[in-house]
């Protein structure tokens, strides 16, 4: 065997394997699309995406799935709005406050919170969070969009901050020390220099953080009550995708209209994750640096 | 002659951890004279300009002892605010660092944080510092494009533009030149040699020719001690410790 021959044959098995991931994604999104696409031949993707009423099982059947788009969203955000403070702040604290040991004890702790199975998050959201809310706010349910956007928040932290903290830490040296000569406080340096020149990356996790909530199928599962209604305030039942995807597959008939629906729900949000992920690279491409003191 | 020294150290010992990086250091620095540090990798010379505007203060485990006075005041007494010691004495350093900014907006940094916000005022400030700088003829019509875009000669000079900005007292550089091409050398050594009308510049640098060419003083360092300290011309040309002599005419470092 020549030399020239093996390197041809290691860069095309290296090749081989690179392409099987891509294989396999592709096949899942074929599959996902041919079971799928049949629901249209009953409703029109309109009347699927914006149609208000989800009776799968009715007779006749309603296929909208507006109550659950609105339900993913709504905890989505809701979750965000408490995980991306704290992601984000728990980062600039470990990357540029925090003393060396406290530093390291944090990171595990919150690699160790990404550990956390969503099972037990759910668990813990139905079994503690959920009657606690119930009598604390005198409501006919504690299973509502608060519980699981709060159960969420603390899968998404993980996230955002492990992929803030990166981005943090590969704000060069030099500018620092160029904002501390220029006579900047430590606050003042944080603030001005070091979120800014870690804007692309921070927002990075803060979508990838917002993509993982969405995707996210047992804590809504468990905690967010599972009303397919759209919701009228933060303490309503919602019934997002994920969570009917998962609770009505195994009663759906094989290829009926209402296993057909599911799949479209799985297209939806398979679109919907991929257009966070465009979205996450189009921002860390645009706001690449060039680098310090390039010659 | 006592008055002429805006900045003095005395008896300066410094360690990083228990490793000692300056021992007895005792030396005083002329206004609007240049004064360059020389020496050998690790001698020291760095590490005593940055004691000079405490930015040691930022090495975890650093220790000074002795004092450093900037007219008068000990730089390290306890209730001395290092922020506004670096306001007084800026620092321009070895790899050009301008902030990922637009060029106004890395020239307004400091003036921004002291207060200066009227637009009139800031804009006066850049036009200022840039001209001092000798940059302005060649960004005044892109001060909106990003810094990292100029080259490096051009990042250096808006890095000293930066530090004349905020109106120091007293310049440091460490190895400004070093990594810049011959031609963008000439124009930073330039730029010293009109801007020690106003500043005082302490120069840190490994090119002994250009200790020679820009400085009225030298200082020569030798594994954390101050071994000569005089006029250029004497130094270069007739050191009296046989160690400076050794290291100014190639036998060692």
């Amino acid at each position: 065997m020549t030399r020239q021959f093996k390197e041809i044959l290691i860069k095309n098995l290296f090749a081989l394997l690179a392409f099987v991931a891509v294989l396999v994604l592709g096949l899942i999104v074929v599959f996902l699309f041919r079971e799928g696409l049949p629901l249209f031949r009953l409703v029109s993707p309109g009347q699927f995406l914006f149609g208000t009423a989800w009776y799968p099982t009715y007779d006749p059947p309603e296929y909208g799935i507006w109550p659950l788009i609105v339900g993913s969203f709504t905890v989505t955000l809701f979750s965000c709005l408490i995980a991306v403070p704290l992601g984000v702040l728990s980062a600039v604290y470990i990357s540029e406050i925090a003393p060396a040991h406290l530093k390291n004890v944090l990171k595990s702790v919150i690699e160790l919170l990404a550990g956390l199975p969503s099972v037990v998050l759910g668990f813990f959201g139905m079994v503690v969070i959920a009657p606690w809310l119930q009598e604390t706010f005198d409501l006919p349910t504690g299973l509502n969009i608060v519980n699981a956007s709060l159960m969420l928040a603390i899968m998404a932290i993980p996230t955002i901050t492990s992929i803030s903290e990166d981005a943090l830490y590969a704000v060069p040296r030099e500018f620092k020390e160029a904002s501390y000569a220029l006579g900047a406080t430590k606050f003042e340096t944080i603030a001005r220099v070091i979120v800014p020149t870690a804007l692309s990356g921070i927002s990075t996790a803060v979508i990838l953080g917002m993509a993982r909530a969405l995707g996210e199928t047992m804590v809504v599962l468990m905690a967010a009550g599972g009303a397919a209604a759209v919701p009228e305030s933060l303490f309503d039942s919602v019934r997002p995708m994920t969570a009917s995807i998962a609770a009505e597959m195994g009663e759906a008939p094989f290829r009926s209209g209402h296993y057909h629906a599911l799949f479209a729900t799985g297209m939806v949000l398979f679109g919907i994750t991929l257009a966070f992920n465009l979205i996450a690279d189009a921002i860390s491409n645009r706001f690449k640096e060039v680098g310090s003191g390039t010659l | 002659m006592e008055k002429d020294k805006i900045i003095r150290a005395k008896n300066v010992d410094f360690y990083y951890g228990s490793f000692q990086a300056l021992t007895g250091v005792t030396m005083a620095f002329e206004k609007n004279r240049v004064t360059a540090l020389i020496g050998p990798s690790g001698c020291g010379k760095s590490t005593l300009l940055r004691l000079l505007n405490r930015m040691n203060d930022l090495i975890d485990g650093a220790r000074v002892e002795g004092e450093i006075l900037f007219e008068g005041r000990n730089i390290y007494a306890p209730e001395v605010d290092p922020v506004e010691i670096r306001r007084r004495i800026g620092m321009v350093f070895q790899k050009p660092n301008p902030f990922p900014k637009s060029i106004f907006k890395n020239i307004t940094y400091a003036p921004k944080l002291s207060g200066v916000h009227r637009k009139s005022d800031l804009e006066a400030l850049v036009e200022e510092s840039l001209r001092q700088a000798v940059l302005w003829d060649e960004v005044k019509d892109i001060l909106d494009r990003s810094a990292m875009t100029l080259s490096g000669g051009q990042q250096q000079r808006l890095c000293i533009a930066r530090a004349l900005a905020m109106k120091p007292d007293i310049i440091l550089m460490d190895e400004p030149t070093s990594a810049l091409d011959p031609i963008s050398t000439a124009r930073i050594e330039e730029l010293i040699d009109e801007l020690k009308q106003r500043y005082t510049i302490i120069i840190v640098t490994h090119n002994m020719q250009q200790a020679a060419r820009v400085s009225e003083y030298t200082g020569f360092f030798y594994i954390g001690k101050l071994i000569e300290f005089g006029p250029t011309e004497k130094i270069f040309t007739n050191p009296s410790v046989k160690q400076t002599e050794d290291y100014i005419t190639g036998r060692f470092g």
